[in-house]
């Protein structure tokens, strides 16, 4: 009879005997009984390996008083989970695209970056992407033109490849019918395609898709494009001559920003913009007058574009020279001061409700009595709830929601800016700034996507030889009602 | 007290107040001309009296002759003690050195030839041209006074000569004994007189340090010792060893016995190691001696010789086994307060970084999460808790297995594995912690416990050999990873043991036709792990046949460069022993013959800081390759590996890698950034951190990646607020590259080691030692790191876990006679080195004060801040035992 003890973990069982003659399970038996540790799982160290159940004991040498030691636990077994986990890697590239937070960025297809950036910027309006998925169901209508078509199909594969992609994607297609449509993008210099003006590209696109997008059957968001980025604007003409007065509408797709000496911010920008001088034949005088025109906003868009006047025609140097003047823009814009009265009073209840619900964001409380203001609380959470979703959500003006309507506040927040760097607008670089759902920004150098800092974006304001805003774009903050 | 320095007035003191005096009145234009008569007085006097003295000399008269040289000799004794300019009377004795010399060889011998020879050996001096030794020549012809007597100078400078005329008669082969009554003379002189350093130079000019130990006493024997062992650095061998055998020996003589260890561990001879056990008779202080030999992670048996008593044997064994470490280690971490588990999201820091981290993916990233698997157990490496691996399982979603899961197929080894590392050292908790992966059926989990276990164990050693009986069975398996995952757990676990029982069962796989190339790959860096630094030939033979056996495909995979690595490791630091087998290996494939030539000379000379082998190594990064050599990756890892060993080879290193980074390869560059890593290794200095800074933003992705990686290596364990901003700033830099961002991973995984209590630099006891296992692990990391695709970022990952090998908690932790933790104040500063510096200077300088266990930094060393204790070795590190000064009184 043996004498030993066993460590296992860290307790030491002292005196354990062993009969030689039986075999070493019975030994394992009488560790289970102190342990726990079934035998089968008892892992006993003796010389030169592991302690077998059939083994012999004299062959083994155990000594008495000898210290063996065992390993084992009644654990239960690690099993693999039933749900085999994903893993990033294994996804198809499409997937992997989204968790990337932001879409591919497009090639240069050599002086191409003017049309890239103006597509990236278009792209991050989601009610556009969906108009244009639309189209495909509504077909072409006999009033475009085969090359508009072609151009609104070109636009509407290139937003789907991007969204797909997660490498840069070549935007060829899309240029060979922008090309075919507007054969000014075309100009050839030195062999090589120029650069052309992004501001053109913009609006030219713009405008295509506009008359595309028009639905066939008269209804009344017939116009999908005029919606979200029409501005309606009401102006007074006036002759200080004659002391005429007229007033005539306009709609325009973005608003300018003249640059001039006074000119320090975008909305000193905007208002001189708004404020023109034209000649005209008053037909009280009888010749030609000058007249003042004062123009104000009657109806707001989705999406406000904005554009800096920052190239103008330099006659001496036969080029579009830029104003390289710095002007700030803020990355929420209130504009109710350019708005015309009838639209002001629309504003007013919408931004009172706004206030308040920012005013209870950061603590305060609105002026009602104690009682109803838990209610009223709960309440304007949810309408924040809603109006925060809805800023993701494809909405337009007057839509409605099971909640109440959404209005128009007259307040924007910064979405993209288009920006320039170079000393004029047929060369240089153009480089677009997007927001992204998730509240990130992104820089879309060609192919290259990076992300930036918000404070960043504001830096873009000119002033230097460093990127500048030259189009810049604000999607309206909507309101439940 | 003078106003200014007079150009005439040194000398003696009555010289100096006279010309105070005369200082306002001097015009400085006429200082010139007066060189000849402006003497004062007295100088006059004593020039008459000399040229009188010179007229004497030359005097017939014998009495006449004695009185003249007596007095000559008194006058130039009596100056001779100031040595700021010539002395007086030399000076004016000048002119007739020529008169006395020709005068000396037509004397008769007698007393007063001798004497006049004395005199003529002291003007000698100043006078004897360059290489002429007239000086010796008549000190030997001389009268063999008291040869101090004459002043330090004229010692020092009879030295000078006695070491060249050595040489010339060493030569002719000439008789040197004359030469040695007098080395004698002048190294008792020295010895008494605090130039200890003076004297150990001339003997080792000629040869003869054995003279020092009739020599040295209780007063001067730490500076020699200190000044031999520092010396024996720049020393070629075998001189280096002969310097340190002597500085062993007067160790011994005065019962220095920790140093005396010290430098048995150097030598790595265990013979005086064991010497060092039988002189001692004090158990306490052989308790710190086995402190001592565990940290520098050798496997050393206690016999009954050198401790009698079984129970004390058996203790003391313990301490050697590391079993204690564990303990130790934690003590140390209660105490700093960092117990507290760490996540990967707790070192990334994502939240610093604005607006670049990308926004939490919904689907797990397999890469990603191996790379928190590995942060997550260094961070929390030898704690024995954390967060993803530990935590209890729940009863609904199992979430023990639930981080394992989300590591995929060889990631699971890796994230099993890690267990091992996070229980490191605590073999019983770590075994029942890795035992219920033992009985899945999924093989990279299995080979995740294997690997696991090994590293459990890693540096301890246990008389039941758990890690031998677990891991034997599973060599053999039909699954690959299975099989690697037991070798490399062997080697790890086992590295430096030399055991018999393991080598017969790998060696047999390296010569198995069926084996595939990863199984023999690894075995073989398991065998050069266990064997390291042995230089076994059985070992040795199978690797060699395993080489040659290998196809020319197969000499072309990445894995195989593990091989001549294996074989090189058996050298490590052996230096000539490896002629033999560098032989051998020229006739090797060409494929791998470059490259097993370096890699062995570097190994052999790793840490030995030769000058000719560094010039070896920088003549082969120097040459332009067709495409396909690769040898060049282990020729610049092996610079920095012979070059480390001592600071001034390592800046001049640093600063040749600098110029190499210009004008290499591109596989040249690749390397530098690892070969900057390893000279720098936890020791973050910064313009090395600036270079690799640089190079991690470089456009060669893998020269990016390895610079990564290595400020992930000199930043290991010290938690630098520096390197984390820059690989934090990194993390957002490459988001987007997955292998680049894996590195930025495992570099902020290694910089915050153990939470910043350990260390990977192999070198202990003030750099004095280097422990070889712990640069096996480092250097097989590195040459892993020469291509980074196919074994790091490919499915070997697990290699990174070599590094255990290295890690060690750099803590200062004190201990009471029965080895209890006590804390006591120590000062912490900057080491100062002292070598040859004379009485008792400052050891350190910019200390505070902190009480124990403290962390020392790179370069930094402790004193005790109290008289209430004495430690038991004069190397503050790691362990130390302190015993009450019986001498000490309360204030």
């Amino acid at each position: 009879m043996l004498t030993v003890s066993v460590k296992w973990q860290k307790k030491v069982f002292e005196g354990i005997e062993i009969d030689p003659t039986l075999p070493p399970y019975v030994f394992k038996a009488q560790l289970y009984d102190l342990t726990g540790v079934p035998p089968e799982r008892q892992k006993i160290m003796v010389k030169g390996g592991l302690l077998k159940d059939d083994a012999d004991w004299s062959a083994i040498g155990v000594k008495d008083g000898q210290k063996l030691m065992m390993m084992g636990t009644a654990d239960e077994i690690v099993k693999a989970p039933e749900k085999a986990i994903v893993f990033a890697e294994d996804l198809p590239e499409e997937e992997q695209a989204t968790h990337l937070g932001y879409s591919a960025g497009l090639v240069n297809l050599g002086n191409t970056c003017y049309m890239n950036s103006t597509v990236q910027c278009l792209k991050s309006v989601p009610e556009l992407k969906s108009a244009l998925s639309n189209y495909a169901l509504t077909g072409r209508s006999n009033d475009v033109d085969q090359t508009s078509h072609m151009l609104t199909v070109a636009t509407r594969e290139l937003f789907g490849d991007l969204d797909r992609s997660v490498n840069a994607v070549s935007p060829t297609q899309f240029w060979m019918t922008l090309r075919k449509k507007f054969p000014q993008f075309s100009q050839l210099q030195n062999g090589m395609h120029m650069q052309q003006d992004a501001e053109e590209c913009w609006t030219q696109l713009l405008y295509t898709l506009s008359q595309s997008l028009k639905a066939p059957a008269s209804s009344e968001d017939s116009d999908a494009v005029k919606a979200l980025f029409g501005v309606n604007l009401r102006s007074r003409v006036h002759c200080q001559e004659s002391g005429e007065e007229s007033s005539e509408t306009e709609s325009v797709y973005s608003l300018k920003c003249h640059i001039s000496h006074e000119v320090n911010h975008l909305h000193e920008g905007l208002k001189h913009g708004l404020k023109g001088e034209l000649e005209k034949t008053s037909p009280a005088l009888g010749r030609t007058a000058l007249y003042l025109k004062e123009s104000l906003i009657d109806s707001l868009p989705s999406y406000l574009t904005v554009q800096f006047v920052r190239f103008f025609w330099k006659r001496e140097t036969n080029q579009k020279a830029k104003i390289l003047r710095k002007v700030d823009y803020p990355l929420e814009l209130d504009i109710f001061d350019l708005c015309s009265e009838d639209l002001r009073k629309k504003l007013e209840a919408p931004r009172q409700k706004l206030r308040d619900e920012e005013g209870k964001k950061l603590g305060l409380q609105p002026k009602s009595s104690s009682k109803d203001s838990d209610v009223k609380m709960t309440d304007a959470e949810a309408s924040s709830n809603e109006s925060g979703e809805s800023s993701t959500v494809t909405q337009q003006e007057g839509a409605s929601s099971e909640k109440g309507t959404l209005h128009m506040t007259g307040i924007y927040d910064l979405v993209s800016v288009l920006t320039h760097k170079g000393r004029s607008a047929d060369s240089g670089h153009y480089v677009a700034w997007v927001k992204q759902e998730s509240g990130k920004w992104i820089q879309y150098d060609d192919s290259h996507p990076s992300l930036q800092r918000e404070e960043d974006i504001t830096k873009l304001s000119g002033g230097g030889d460093w990127h500048m805003a030259y189009i810049i774009m604000y999607k309206a903050r909507l309101v439940s009602m | 007290m003078a106003p200014g320095p007079d150009p005439n007035s040194v000398g003696d003191g009555a010289k100096r107040d006279e010309a105070t005096t005369k200082v306002p009145s001097k015009d400085p234009k006429k200082k010139d001309d007066k060189k000849e008569e402006d003497l004062s007085e007295e100088d006059l006097q004593l020039k008459q009296n000399l040229e009188l003295y010179v007229e004497r000399v030359q005097d017939p008269n014998p009495e006449l002759q004695k009185a003249a040289l007596e007095s000559m000799r008194q006058e130039i004794r009596a100056s001779t003690s100031s040595m700021t300019s010539v002395p007086k009377p030399l000076k004016f004795l000048r002119p007739h050195y020529g008169t006395l010399k020709e005068f000396h060889k037509n004397m008769a011998e007698s007393d007063l030839k001798k004497l006049l020879a004395d005199i003529l050996s002291v003007l000698a001096l100043t006078m004897s041209a360059e290489g002429e030794r007239e000086s010796l020549g008549y000190r030997l012809t001389g009268s063999e006074g008291d040869i101090g007597s004459w002043g330090h100078e004229y010692v020092r400078n009879l030295a000078g000569e006695i070491a060249e005329e050595y040489t010339v008669r060493q030569g002719e082969e000439s008789s040197i004994e004359d030469l040695m009554d007098l080395v004698q003379q002048i190294v008792a002189f020295h010895m008494k007189h605090n130039a200890e350093t003076e004297a150990v130079d001339l003997l080792m000019d000629v040869e003869d340090l054995d003279l020092l130990l009739e020599h040295v006493d209780r007063t001067n024997f730490r500076r020699t010792c200190n000044y031999l062992t520092s010396a024996a650095k720049y020393l070629p061998g075998p001189d280096d060893m002969l310097v340190l055998d002597i500085a062993y020996m007067i160790y011994i003589k005065f019962e220095e016995y920790p140093n005396a260890l010290q430098i048995a561990l150097f030598l790595d001879n265990m013979q005086y190691v064991k010497q060092v056990f039988t002189s001692c008779t004090d158990l306490l202080r052989k308790k710190q001696f086995c402190y001592m030999i565990s940290r520098h992670g050798i496997t050393f048996e206690l016999d009954p010789e050198m401790v009698e008593n079984d129970v004390d044997r058996e203790m003391l064994q313990d301490i050697v086994n590391n079993t204690k470490l564990s303990e130790g280690y934690l003590t140390l971490a209660r105490d700093i307060e960092v117990m507290e588990a760490k996540t990967p999201e707790d070192i990334y820091k994502a939240h610093l970084l604005d607006g670049r981290a990308s926004s939490g993916p919904s689907a797990d990233s397999a890469r990603q999460n191996l790379a928190a698997t590995f942060v997550n157990a260094f961070v929390n490496a030898g704690f024995g808790q954390d967060k993803l691996m530990t935590v209890p399982s729940d009863s609904t979603s199992g979430s023990a297995g639930n981080w394992l899961f989300k590591n995929k197929e060889h990631g699971k080894t890796s994230a099993a594995a890690s267990l091992g590392m996070i229980l490191l050292w605590d073999v019983d908790a770590g075994l029942t912690h890795l035992d219920k992966y033992f009985h899945t059926n999924d093989n990279p989990i299995i080979a995740g416990a294997l690997l696991g276990v090994g590293i459990v164990n890693c540096g301890i050693k246990n008389d039941c050999d758990p890690a031998l009986a677990l891991l034997g069975e599973y060599i053999d398996k039909e699954d690959s990873s299975v099989r690697i995952g037991a070798i490399m757990g062997l080697g790890i676990a086992y590295a430096g043991s030399q055991n018999d029982q393991i080598k017969s069962s790998l060696s047999p796989i390296l010569n198995d036709a069926k084996a595939p190339l990863d199984v023999i790959a690894f075995a073989a860096l398991s065998l050069g792990m266990i064997y390291v630094g042995s230089c076994n030939e059985e070992v040795a033979q199978s690797i060699i046949f395993a080489l040659m056996d290998r196809s020319e495909a197969e000499l072309g995979e990445a894995l195989t460069r593990f091989l001549p690595l294996g074989l090189g490791l058996l050298y490590l630091g052996k230096q000539e022993s490896v002629e033999a087998t560098a032989e051998v290996s020229k006739t090797f494939n060409e494929k791998i013959r470059k490259y097993c030539d370096m890699t062995l000379l570097s190994c052999a000379y790793a840490g030995t800081g030769n000058v000719l082998k560094v010039q070896d190594l920088l003549a082969q990064c120097g040459e332009h390759l067709e495409k396909g050599d690769n040898h060049q990756g282990p020729a610049v890892l092996g610079l920095a590996m012979v070059a480390m060993s001592e600071e001034l080879g390592l800046d001049m290193a640093i600063r040749s890698l600098e110029r190499v980074l210009q004008y290499g390869e591109q596989n040249v560059r690749r390397a530098v950034p690892l070969a900057l890593g390893l000279l720098c290794i936890s020791n973050p200095k910064v313009t090395v951190m600036d270079t690799l800074s640089r190079l991690s933003h470089d456009t060669d992705s893998e020269v990016a990646m390895s610079a990564i990686i290595s400020l992930g290596l000199i930043g290991a364990g010290t938690n630098n607020a520096r390197i984390a901003g820059m690989l934090r700033n990194l993390s957002s830099y490459y988001y987007k590259d997955a292998s680049l961002l894996f590195c930025v991973r495992i570099a902020q995984g290694l910089v915050h080691m153990g939470k910043g209590l350990l260390t990977l630099s192999p070198f202990h006891s003030e750099r004095l030692l280097l422990s070889p296992t712990a640069l096996a692990g480092i250097v097989t990391l590195l040459h892993a790191c020469l291509d980074m695709k196919s074994i790091i970022l490919g499915k070997y990952h697990f290699v990174l876990y070599f590094l255990v090998l290295a890690m060690q908690p750099r803590m200062m932790l004190t201990v009471d006679e029965n080895l209890k933790p006590i804390s006591v104040p120590v000062r912490v500063g900057q080491a100062v080195d002292v070598v040859g510096q004379a009485g008792r200077p400052k050891t350190i300088t910019g200390f505070q004060t902190h009480s124990t266990p403290v962390l020392l930094a790179a370069g930094e060393r402790a004193e005790l801040a109290t008289d209430k204790y004495i430690p038991l070795s004069p190397i503050l590190e790691g362990f130390i035992i302190l015993k009450e000064n019986p001498d000490y009184r309360e204030e």
